[in-house]
């Protein structure tokens, strides 16, 4: 909101420079966004002159060498001048030595050319009029002579941009401004002087107005129509041009002008019609019908419906209420009588309508935000006074007046107590009542109280509906005792009341994993495309996952995966000839099942083969088993033992990922999944994406993170030497080797008995080929035993192995490869 | 026999130097020192020598073999540094690279995430998380943002069909509506709702509003904000604290201002901006950093706390424009396209 520096001054006598109004403004809460600066700046030594000689430089053909006289302010002047566009007996200004112009630019006597040259004739430019000139400024209606040049150029205005919080609607005006920087400046507010106070003169005139009847009252609590006949319609008075000009408002004519004069002034919105153009001469405030049409002022049709409220006449809607007039009872050249609307309108109407129309004004903007009913007659008033004063007329009857019945009273008790206890340091009771009073927010009554200073009972204007408790008052107090001065303290920290979150923890574990793992973290967004999802994780997620009000159509669901964003991380590097291989994120992810969807931490990396990749040195290429590695490093991290889970591959139900070369575990059934290997080669392929891509994401409900595991407890090992046996089985190829491993050491811990013990398992060689039979694989494991006590014997570690070798024999289909 | 002994010596280093093998050396050994080896043999000659000259010659086989084993071992040695050597790959060259991928790198919204957090650590903040998916009731009314807000207008939030179902997001009210966080206070009224005071909680994370992508703005973007609840909390504590996180972070030259705001979860609100002109790219004297305030009294009843009793502050700020500040990048949008270019800057 655009606010002029003259113009409050009418109601506060402000004489601090505008750096130090803009920083009151700032303290107060107001944001100033942009000051600026328009006419002429405060200019001493400069003054009218009149050029009495005008000669040619004898050492130069541009320039001159001219006799000025500046009167009383030094006499007669010789001054050497660059410029074109004067004759003698020009009245021009004329900056003398001393003279300090725009951009620090001092005058001094001089030669030029060798030409004495006693001040300058400026431009104006050189004045800060202007950006450019080419020429001196020429003075019209001859001012006399050593004028100080401000006198005579028009007054120069400072505008501040400001931003006004949603709870200060009283501040969208300039006498609310004025009313906070004289509270802050300490100079008392002068409110205009108001004459008609409606007292009404002369007859009736119900041809003009019969009435006005409000039907829907709870979005108009207040309507009020004066009615002013005999106007003449003309351009407005120049202050008046001059103050809407500064604040970026085009002059229309006089009743418009003042229309949006006293809603810059007072906040309160206006509007006249031209009474004549008022079907059936009454006013109806109504909900409009649905597809009832109105062209708004702007030119355009619009199409109401009936949540809107319009304001009518007998036949039609002549404005939409609070927001803009129609095009069909405006103000014309030929306007003699006028209707002056000032009403309330409720805050949750205007803002529906403007947003449905998508029409907003400043009107509507003000109504949005809350306009004071109690105050809304003064403006009428001060709105009539301006009329008859711009436009004549005479204001007649009736003066209709619906609603506007609840009356205000507030009152807020708090104590000097309170507010320092809030405040956490002292400011004195006679500080903190002269800062509540000026503004406005009188003390009625006092009290000393035993332990908590006076108590106040403070009177709360209609205008400050926002100050509604004690603590409202609290921010009152140091607004006016400036923010600046709170007095800066050390941080007190006792001991910590919690842990971090687990869910934190988790994520902290699992990047400094994976980043430990060579991995980039990556950040994408969360909201991903349909097509995406149905494509990459089922048809289901790209239904449930669906936003209602997406903003664009490629984010319109949320993520169940973070492959998806690691994909496109890893394409964006392709394709830019950046070299990416290794990408990981953690974050939320959103995992349908069974129609109802789960909010999961996870975390997620990508495994490029290198795509183009000329090393002088060459690297094994990644594969399934390093990914499920890092796969079983994330479970860990969440408290999940990879090992112990049920891993099984893929097959075509799972989207994504490539059969036979990935695996998954876990489902949402347990509150955690997992699933890592080769992502599909065709999809990676349309995806835009050269090589092959491996992945691995886990992703687990927040509520099984629990934070820390059960504290481990430590076993006995033994420091007795190990004896090593190998074993070769032949199995069907299809069984899986952690089958086969998980068979085998039931049956040679049972073969081994409880002699010694069998301390580990571990395949050490998968083989298929020449000399075993077709769709046989051999599978050879190295068995460790071990005794806690003591040394074993040859005799006793070969008789176990033959009695597993037996066992193996008698109830497995497996064969001992010798 | 001297002459014998001599020729031995020295056919013994020649023969020695020449081998390569372990069983070329063991061969060699036996055929010198074995037991059917040389120097065995003339030692057995020792009896045909005469009676005088066998001290002498004696004297001699010994230092003969002393002299051998001498020669052995050193053989020996050649043969394991030979071993050792053929272990080995080509002379490297250190100004090489190494083909490695690598080091990894922590995101810098991450960096700038975890600095802060262990920062507010250090003054009694733990981390707190919340669901991204909310409802409306944590989201706003418990914020004591009224329904017809602005901020939770459908051009503004991101809502969720009335038929959508989280299995793991709780609604407080059953009619209201799933959306996407617009803030992180919601996780302050999750916390609240958990337990009593006092509390003092960070909560980073992921927000949403319904924005258009340039190089200010993202429809997805991280917060972090701070509560504390306890008794006697005041403003000059909340000052405090935001002097003493932006000197921790900017330096003692840092500067704060407290500039009088309205949200409505908080009263007194204060925006909070920042004077730290030694940084990259910053112009102005001030910089809108944050918002703060004293948690409303409708805030606490709302939670079932007694506004009587207890007293506390908020204060939240964007993560990415923390991050751009302190880095100097200048467009939102490099946070989520994870060019290794970038990426990479700020290890």
């Amino acid at each position: 909101m655009k606010i002029s520096l003259n113009w409050l001054k009418d109601y506060v006598a402000l004489d601090a420079s505008v750096a130090e109004i803009s920083r009151a403004l700032t303290l107060l809460g107001l944001e100033v966004e942009q000051i600026t600066r328009t006419g002429a700046p405060p200019l001493s030594h400069v003054v009218v002159g009149e050029v009495l000689v005008r000669d040619k430089h004898p050492n130069a053909d541009k320039l001159s060498v001219c006799t000025v006289d500046v009167g009383p302010a030094g006499g007669v002047k010789t001054i050497v001048c660059g410029a074109q566009n004067y004759t003698v007996g020009d009245r021009v200004p004329v900056a003398l030595a001393g003279a300090v112009l725009p951009g620090d630019f001092t005058i001094k006597q001089s030669k030029i050319r060798g030409q004495l040259s006693d001040g300058m004739m400026c431009s104006p430019q050189e004045l800060g009029l202007a950006e450019a000139a080419d020429g001196l400024l020429l003075l019209a209606g001859r001012p006399a002579l050593g004028t100080p040049i401000n006198e005579v150029l028009p007054a120069g205005d400072v505008v501040f941009d400001l931003e006004v919080t949603p709870n200060r609607p009283d501040c969208l005006s300039h006498l609310g401004i004025a009313r906070e920087l004289a509270a802050w400046f300490k100079l008392p507010l002068v409110y205009p002087q108001e004459k008609f106070r409606g007292r009404v003169e002369g007859e009736a005139h119900p041809e003009l107005l019969r009435g006005v009847s409000v039907l829907s009252p709870e979005d108009c609590p207040l309507y009020t129509a004066h009615v002013i006949r005999g106007v003449k319609i003309g351009p407005s008075p120049e202050w008046l041009r001059q103050r809407l000009t500064a604040v970026g408002l085009r002059p229309i004519n006089n009743v418009v002008d003042v229309g949006n004069y006293v809603m810059l002034e007072t906040g309160q919105p206006l509007h006249a019609f031209d009474a004549r153009k008022l079907g059936g001469a009454e006013i109806i405030v109504r909900r409009a019908t649905d597809g009832e049409k109105i062209v708004t002022l702007d030119g355009k049709e619009r199409v109401l419906s009936s949540r809107m409220l319009v304001i009518a006449d007998a036949h039609k809607p002549v404005v939409i209420a609070g927001i803009m007039g129609g095009e069909n009872s405006g103000v014309s050249d030929d306007t003699t009588d006028l209707v002056l609307e000032c009403a309330i309108f409720r805050r949750q109407s205007i803002r529906w309508t403007s947003r449905h129309l998508g029409l907003t004004s400043d009107s509507a903007y003000r109504y949005e935000r809350g306009v004071d009913p109690h105050t809304a007659l003064e403006a009428a008033y001060r709105a009539v006074d301006l009329l008859l004063e711009t436009a004549g007329g005479r204001v007649v009857g009736p003066v209709c007046s619906v609603g506007g019945d609840v009356p205000w009273q507030r009152e807020i008790v708090v104590t000097h107590g309170y507010i320092c206890d809030r405040l956490g340091f002292e400011i004195p009771a006679a500080e903190m009542r002269a800062a509540l009073e000026s503004l406005e927010l009188n003390i009625a009554r006092e009290e000393l109280t035993e332990a908590r200073g006076p108590a106040w009972w403070v009177t709360i204007p209609s205008w400050r509906d926002d100050l509604d408790r004690p603590i409202d008052l609290v921010e009152e107090v140091l607004r006016l005792h400036g923010t600046d001065k709170i007095p800066s303290a050390v941080v007190t920290a006792p001991g910590l009341v919690s842990d971090d979150d687990p869910v934190v923890r988790f994520n902290r574990r699992v990047t400094d994993y994976l980043v430990g793992h060579d991995f980039h973290e990556c950040v994408n967004y969360t909201l991903r495309s349909a097509k995406e999802i149905a494509t990459w994780v089922s048809q289901t997620a790209s239904v449930e996952l669906a936003l209602a009000n997406p903003f664009v159509d490629d984010q319109s669901h949320l993520r169940p995966t973070l492959i998806l964003g690691l994909l496109e991380s890893l394409r964006l590097n392709q394709s830019r000839g950046v070299a990416a291989s290794r990408l990981c994120e953690t974050g939320r992810v959103f995992i349908e099942r069974n129609g109802h969807n789960f909010e999961c931490a996870a975390a997620g990396f990508v495994l490029a083969e290198p795509v183009g990749e000329r090393a002088w040195l060459r690297r094994d290429q990644p594969d399934f088993y390093a990914v499920k590695k890092h796969v079983a490093a994330l479970a860990a991290a969440a408290g999940i033992d990879l090992a112990a889970q049920p891993l099984v591959p893929v097959t075509g139900a799972y989207y994504g990922w490539q059969e036979g070369q990935s695996a998954a575990a876990g489902e949402m059934a347990q509150g955690w999944t997992a699933r890592f290997g080769l992502l599909n080669l065709a999809m990676v392929k349309s995806f835009g994406l050269e090589g092959k891509v491996y992945a691995g994401i886990f992703a687990i409900l927040p509520e099984m993170l629990t934070g820390g595991a059960a504290r481990r407890r430590y076993s006995d090992f033994s420091l007795m030497p190990a004896a090593l046996r190998d074993l070769a089985l032949v199995v069907d190829a299809a069984v899986p080797a952690g089958d086969v491993r998980q068979t085998l050491a039931k049956l040679a811990r049972a073969a081994v008995g409880d002699a010694f013990g069998l301390e580990s398992l571990e395949v050490f060689d998968v083989y298929r080929g020449t000399g075993l039979p077709e769709g046989k694989k051999s599978l050879a494991f190295s068995l460790v035993f071990r005794s806690a006590a003591r040394t074993l014997t040859d005799d006793e570690v070969n008789a176990a192995f033959q009695r597993i070798q037996d066992e193996i024999g008698k109830s497995t289909a497996w064969a001992v490869r010798k | 026999m001297q002459a014998t002994l001599t020729a031995l010596v020295a056919k013994a280093q020649t023969d020695l130097a020449a081998l390569k093998t372990r069983p070329e050396f063991e061969a060699a050994k036996a055929r010198l020192v074995g037991p059917h080896g040389e120097l065995t043999a003339l030692m057995k000659q020792m009896g045909t020598v005469a009676k005088e000259q066998r001290p002498a010659m004696g004297k001699l086989i010994n230092e003969t073999k002393t002299r051998l084993q001498e020669l052995l071992d050193a053989a020996l040695g050649a043969i394991a540094t030979a071993e050792l050597t053929a272990q080995l790959g080509p002379t490297i060259d250190p100004t090489l690279p190494s083909p490695d991928v690598g080091p990894g790198t922590y995101h810098p919204l991450t960096l700038v995430r975890e600095e802060m957090c262990r920062i507010l650590r250090k003054v009694g903040f733990t981390v707190a998380d919340g669901p991204e998916v909310e409802t409306e009731y944590y989201c706003f009314d418990a914020l004591n943002t009224p329904a017809d807000h602005p901020a939770r207008d459908v051009q503004d939030t991101f809502y969720f069909p009335d038929t959508a179902r989280f299995g793991n997001v709780s609604k407080k009210t059953p009619g209201e509506r799933y959306l996407l966080r617009t803030h992180t206070s919601s996780v302050q009224i999750r916390t609240m709702l958990k337990g009593p005071p006092p509390i003092r909680i960070v909560s980073p994370g992921r927000t949403y509003r319904r924005d258009t992508t340039d190089a200010t703005h993202s429809a997805n973007f991280h917060q972090l904000e701070c509560l504390y609840v306890d008794k006697n909390v005041t403003v000059r504590d909340l000052k405090a604290l935001l002097d003493y996180i932006f000197a921790s972070l900017l330096g003692k030259d840092t500067k704060t201002r407290f500039r009088p705001h309205y949200f409505g979860y908080t009263e007194p609100s204060f925006e909070v901006d920042l004077s730290a002109q030694h940084l990259p790219k910053v112009k102005k004297e001030w910089i809108e950093i944050g918002g703060c305030g004293m948690v409303d009294p409708t805030v606490f009843a709302g939670v079932g706390y007694d506004p009587e009793v207890w007293s506390g502050y908020a204060f939240g700020m964007g993560l990415e424009r923390l991050a751009m500040l302190l880095y100097g990048i200048d467009d939102i949008r490099y946070f989520y396209q994870n060019d290794l270019r970038f990426l990479k800057q700020f290890a």
